[in-house]
């Protein structure tokens, strides 16, 4: 442990942010934001082949208040890593994606850095302070991503993105506060540390665990987000940037799922009556599953679908929570990996779409397929990804959530099979028949194919979404060991 | 020695007077004056308590209290005639832009 | 010696695939030379690994895949069957794809996929466990997307090429709900060394161990996958649509590989099939109504490659039949309805091929149009005579064994249960193949052409596949159907056959039923008379047509418009239910009632801050004011405590 890594993956593209914003040519600003952004990715290679996913494996610890027990620590673990790798690959993706972009680059770029750094942060902090400042500062970002490089209601959906998520935010400050303080009062010393409050979590009155579980809870899932949390989701993703939106599903959603896995799995067995708290989270996770298909398939906005087919996809990520089964706790983890992965490639879909045909409601489409045949066939990759084709990422996420929760889940799960699958692939299929398929619709005017730049990530996003559902286990064997870890010392049922 | 209560009392009336103007009062100079009648009623306060406990602190809180005074007058005035420049009043009641 | 490279089987074709997706334009005749080697070097595998296991044993190979899943290869006779038909027949029709694609731009296009088609149901074929066969039936699903929906300017082309995936994917979602459901009951069972949980063999064992009312829904959800897949009734709609791929991909689909990936589901899973009490009745109903169903159909359409969708439909209902006999006759029905998916393989292959043929040289599809072709197309009209022959079942060809030994298992079923239904499906629908082919080749070929069209022979690397499927046609069925159920007895012991049927409470029969003079020769009988009625309808015009085909009859009305399923599925189900329904009723939910709500939160808020800053009047005397009754207030408060609050 002679480099402290973690933190320099934070540093450089902190200071790759700084050198971009003051950058003054567009091409110092692409630069810079490409290098800055790939050496974490390094790094992150370079640890994965280091790191035990069993044990928390803590990479630095300093004292920062010592008075009020905030320390700087920083560390990661099985849970954690793969979505860390998951920040790393992405951001870089997403940079090389949106190097055509011409409005305020130096910004943009710097703005892009900073959430790799936020996210970063959030995955790694074990102080809850330190995660607190981490996940607030991924918000402010992506406000001016969206308030600046946004659609014709930028406005309205970044206030709303802000103080949606901002409120759940706060709600969750004040379960950390409460956690804090009634630890102090306990043990008689101040400490913001992850882990030693978890320890001390069960050891408080039914009461309060209560109201803190639920209180972090509801955090973390406006995050997610869950159903009825979710409908700042598709008004931001509708006038998001490309990049922002990539952002915003692929790594910022997954905020709300570790903080699950991470905070919630070990307090779920001390709430008082811990078998309705998960009927509650199954059904909130079914329910985001078959609603946000069905909802999808409403959608006349390319865009908005794949938005709401985030709902769908994280539910599995809830319905694996809920399972509290091995197998399908590790499911949901991998659901958040390759979500991540996929869900990028849909949006930059959408948004080579928009740039090139200046609309993006599907039945103003049609026949894309003639003007842009390598979008089309890197957008039906990721759009089989995304319905659960085998041999893709997702279907594992999902088969493996499935398959383990079917012990303790049986009804949920027999619903989400008959209710969320073949809606999936319905609104997938009927979106791409008639955007992609057909006749060439001549209103459309000129349209011109995939930039260079644009089909290298996306093409990188595809191949990495294939690799993945090939051969799962470089990330599933460090997700396993990460929630074996968790649900060792969870007893319940 | 004049008994403390009467200072206090004194101040006491000083000060509801100071309050008066204040809020009923519409031009800026006679506000201005009200509050010194506000702060020297402060001032009797502190002299008197010092005198009467023979504690020196309340005479320099006091001697403190009129330098700020006499530069919050500076301020305040200043602010008055500047006011009267752009307005041509210094009616309070009609300079409210500052309102919802 | 074969055998250590049956993973090459799967491999080649895929290969194949990513070579021709990638540098296809390239590569010799775009794709088609690489397409043709690799699949034929997978048939003289798929032929050799044969050749080794005929004399008894099986191939088994396992990789450890992730968690607690692997994958694996299993040939067993059942398996190797598949195989070389598979690969044989997709290597006859990628030769005659050469000359049939020869002016499409799209070739490499088209071999890519074909390859991968190709590859994904080899895959299928070899599985040892049921979740990497659900994966390769997946792929095959979506290679006939790609394939359907190959000339994608078509509207219809790429409408019927999403009906196609998603009506299997309807079936795919029982099937994968029938893995979870089985896993759910078996995981528990400990494997024995080396073996693996979701593989066949292991399932096997574990029969014993999962309540028979749990089996009968595995196995139920496993045959609505094969429902699906097979095109049985109800979910037989996508079928006839995917005729708007290209020919060849018709006769690939509709003859060697997707849809007799259902049957094989059947026949590989038949163990389970025969421990459920009911699974295997359900099957044979399904299968026998099928097969009755989808002929009425066939007997009005016009479209000729539509004529041979619904024989397929109807044909696989065969197929299924015959395994639902298995309830009485045992595992030999595994052997019987292999026979005749490997026959009907070979026939239905030539059918379209010789359908492709027509319609390559005559440029027309709509049979009105047709007639007289005979003397231009000698070749190709003598080898549909051919599988015309074998379709209905006329000796001595590959269809008379097969479909033959399907009624006489019917019989059987009949004999020993009382229940005359599926071998009443099964005559009738007979009559009506009959029927409907011979119209559709009397139509084509005889006569005076209706139409003004030039019509020409197919090259060579067209009619010389048509020539070779022909001969297979005659003689397969003379070659093989001893030799072929002998063969495939071997697939599951005996053992295993008798304690699932225990389980099930059936009672297989010892021995044949032997049926009076009559019945038995019953399916000849109908071959012929179907042939006859035709020849007198539409080759000697004895019967005038006219007062039955004609809009007012509303049988013929009924029946043209094919039951009105495009109606019931796509209008009422998939656009009023699901779509305005469910999806417009949610998203109104969304926006309206949920946001709403959110919105309404914020509304309010900001209302009553509308009201608030009216306090904020921007005097400074009313600021003054305020202050003065805070320190009032505040002063009360201190010295009077709680006397006032």
């Amino acid at each position: 442990m002679s480099l402290p890594l973690l933190s320099l993956m934070m540093l450089i593209p902190l200071v790759g942010a700084i050198i971009s914003f003051i950058s003054r040519t567009r091409n110092q600003a692409r630069i810079t934001a490409i290098i800055a952004s790939i050496i974490p990715l390094i790094i992150t290679i370079k640890m994965y082949l280091q790191v035990d996913p069993s044990t928390m494996w803590v990479v630095e610890t300093y004292d920062w208040i010592p008075q009020l027990g905030i320390t700087y620590k920083l560390g990661v673990d099985g849970i954690s890593m793969p979505l860390i790798l998951l920040a790393n690959i992405v951001v870089p993706l997403t940079i090389i994606f949106a190097l055509g972009e011409t409005k305020q680059t130096s910004s943009f770029y710097g703005l892009l850095l900073l959430e790799q750094v936020g996210v970063i942060g959030v995955f790694s902090s074990l102080d809850f302070f330190l995660f607190y400042i981490f996940w607030e500062i991924t918000l402010v970002p992506m406000y001016f991503l969206i308030s600046i490089w946004g659609g014709p209601r930028k406005d309205y959906a970044a206030i709303k993105f802000f103080i949606y998520t901002h409120i759940a935010s706060l709600v969750m400050l004040l379960a950390i506060f409460a956690l804090y303080f009634i630890a102090w009062a306990q043990t008689g010393y101040p400490s913001f540390d992850i882990l030693h409050l978890l320890k001390e979590y069960p050891s408080f009155s039914p009461v309060v665990k209560d109201v803190i579980f639920f209180a972090l809870l509801f955090g973390f899932i406006v995050k997610m987000p869950a159903v009825p949390f979710h409908t700042w989701l598709p008004d931001a993703h509708v006038e998001a940037p490309t990049a922002g939106s990539v952002i915003l599903a692929a790594l910022l959603l997954k905020m709300g799922g570790y903080g699950l896995f991470r905070v919630m799995m070990p307090m779920l067995p001390e709430t008082t009556n811990t078998s309705l708290v998960i009927t509650v989270i199954a059904i909130i996770g079914v329910v985001s599953i078959v609603y946000g298909a069905f909802l999808a398939l409403a959608q006349k906005d390319l865009k908005k679908m794949v938005a709401y087919s985030s709902v769908s996809h994280m539910g599995y990520v809830t319905l694996g929570f809920a399972s509290l089964v091995p197998l399908s706790l590790t499911g949901a983890m991998y659901q958040q990996f390759s979500h991540g992965l996929i869900t990028c490639i849909l949006f930059m879909s959408c948004g080579v779409i928009q740039h090139s045909a200046h609309t993006r409601i599907i039945d103003d489409l049609g026949g894309l397929v003639q003007k842009m045949p390598k979008l089309t066939f890197l957008m039906l990759g990721g759009f089989l990804a995304s319905l659960g084709l085998p041999g893709m990422s997702g279907f594992i996420a999902e088969f493996t959530v499935l398959t383990g929760a079917i012990t303790t889940l049986f009804i949920y799960v027999l619903i989400t099979v008959f209710g969320g699958i073949a809606v999936t692939a319905g609104y997938h299929l009927w979106a791409m028949q008639r955007a992609m398929f057909g006749v060439f619709n001549e209103k459309l005017g000129h349209i011109h194919d995939l930039a260079g730049y644009e089909m290298l990530s996306m093409a990188v996003l595809l191949l990495l979404v294939i690799f993945f559902g090939v051969n799962p286990d470089p990330v599933w064997n460090f997700m396993q060991a990460g929630a074996n870890t968790l649900l060792a010392g969870v007893h319940i049922i | 020695m004049v008994p403390l209560n009467y200072y206090l009392l004194l101040s006491g009336v000083l000060f509801a007077i100071g309050i008066y103007g204040i809020i009923s009062q519409r031009n800026g100079i006679r506000i201005l004056m009200c509050l010194e009648i506000l702060l020297n009623s402060a001032n009797l306060n502190l002299v008197a308590f010092a005198s009467y406990h023979g504690n020196t602190a309340g005479q320099v809180f006091a001697l403190f209290s009129i330098a700020i005074a006499a530069a919050e007058a500076a301020i305040g005035f200043a602010i008055l005639i500047a006011l009267f420049r752009v307005r041509d009043t210094i009616d309070l009641r009609n300079i409210n832009i500052l309102r919802w | 010696m074969f055998q250590d490279f049956a993973y090459l089987i799967v491999l080649l074709p895929i290969i194949s695939f990513v070579l021709t997706l990638f540098f296809g334009k390239k590569l010799p005749a775009n794709g088609g030379i690489l397409a043709i080697l690799t699949i034929f070097a997978a048939f003289v595998i798929s032929a050799g690994t044969l050749a080794e296991i005929y004399h008894g044993g099986v191939v088994e190979q396992s990789w450890h895949w992730f968690a607690f899943l692997d994958f694996g290869i299993l040939i067993d006779p059942l398996a190797a069957a598949m195989l070389c038909m598979v690969s044989f027949v997709s290597f006859l029709i990628q030769v005659y794809s050469v000359g049939y694609m020869a002016h499409d731009p799209a070739k490499p296009r088209y071999f890519a996929e074909t390859s991968l088609f190709t590859a994904a149901m080899l895959g299928v074929a070899l599985s040892d466990n049921i979740l990497q066969f659900f994966m390769f039936w997946e792929l095959v699903g979506l290679c006939s997307y790609l394939l359907i929906g190959f000339w994608y300017r078509k509207p219809s082309a790429a409408a019927a090429a999403k009906k196609a995936f998603l009506v299997t994917r309807v079936g795919d979602v029982l099937f994968l709900a029938g893995i979870i459901v089985l896993y759910l009951n078996i995981r528990d069972f400990t494997v024995p060394d080396g073996a693996y949980l979701l593989q066949f063999q292991t399932m096997f064992a574990a029969i014993e161990h999962i309540p028979p009312a749990q089996l009968t829904i595995i196995t139920l959800l496993f045959f609505g996958g094969a429902v699906g897949k097979s095109g049985q009734f109800p979910l037989h709609v996508w079928l006839p649509d995917a005729m708007e791929g290209p020919t060849t991909v018709s006769a690939l689909i509709h003859a060697a590989t997707m849809v007799t990936a259902g049957v094989y589901l059947v026949a590989r899973t038949f163990p389970i099939f025969l421990a459920s009490p009911d699974a295997l009745i359900v099957v044979a109903y399904i299968g026998g109504f099928t097969a009755l169903f989808a002929a009425t159909m066939g007997l009005v359409m016009n479209d000729i490659k539509r004529v041979l969708a619904y024989s397929t439909v109807s044909q696989l209902g065969y197929m299924m039949l015959a395994l639902g006999t298995g309830i009485v006759v045992g595992a030999e029905v595994v052997g019987v309805s292999l026979f005749h998916l490997i026959s009907h393989a070979f026939f239905k292959a030539l059918l379209f091929l010789c359908a492709g043929s027509v319609i390559h040289g005559l440029a027309l599809q709509d049979l009105r149009q047709m007639g007289g072709a005979l003397g231009k197309m000698k070749i190709t009209g003598i080898t549909m005579l051919i599988a015309s022959l074998a379709l209905s079942g006329i000796p001595p060809t590959a269809g008379f064994y097969s479909k033959d030994a399907i009624i006489e298992a019917a019989y059987s079923y009949w004999a020993h249960t009382g229940d005359i239904i599926p071998y009443a499906f099964g005559i009738i629908a007979a009559l009506l193949t009959s029927i409907y082919i011979f119209r559709l080749w009397f139509m084509t070929f005889t006569g005076e052409p209706r139409t003004d069209y030039h019509a020409h022979e197919s090259p060579p690397s067209m009619t010389v596949p048509l020539v070779i499927l022909a001969v297979l046609a005659l003689f397969f069925g003379l070659a093989a159907h001893g030799a072929f159920s002998g063969f495939l007895e071997h697939t599951y012991s005996e053992h295993l056959i008798e304690e699932a049927a225990e389980i099930g409470g059936h009672h297989l029969a010892t021995e044949h039923a032997h049926p009076p003079a009559l019945l038995f020769y019953m399916p000849i009988i109908v071959g012929v008379l179907g042939f006859v009625i035709s020849w007198l309808i539409y080759n000697k015009r004895v019967f005038r047509m006219s007062s039955i085909i004609s809009k007012r009859n509303p049988i013929y009305r009924l029946l043209l418009n094919r039951y009105y399923q495009h109606q019931i599925y796509t209008e009422f189900v998939a656009i009023t239910i699901v779509h305005r329904v469910l999806a417009l009723l949610g998203e109104f939910i969304d926006r309206r009632i949920i946001d709403g709500i959110i919105d309404g939160i914020s509304w309010i808020l900001i209302m009553v801050g509308e009201v608030i800053r009216r306090i904020q009047t921007g005097v400074v005397q009313h600021y003054a004011a305020f202050v003065v009754m805070g320190v009032v207030a505040l002063m009360l408060f201190l010295f009077h405590g709680g006397g006032i609050l």
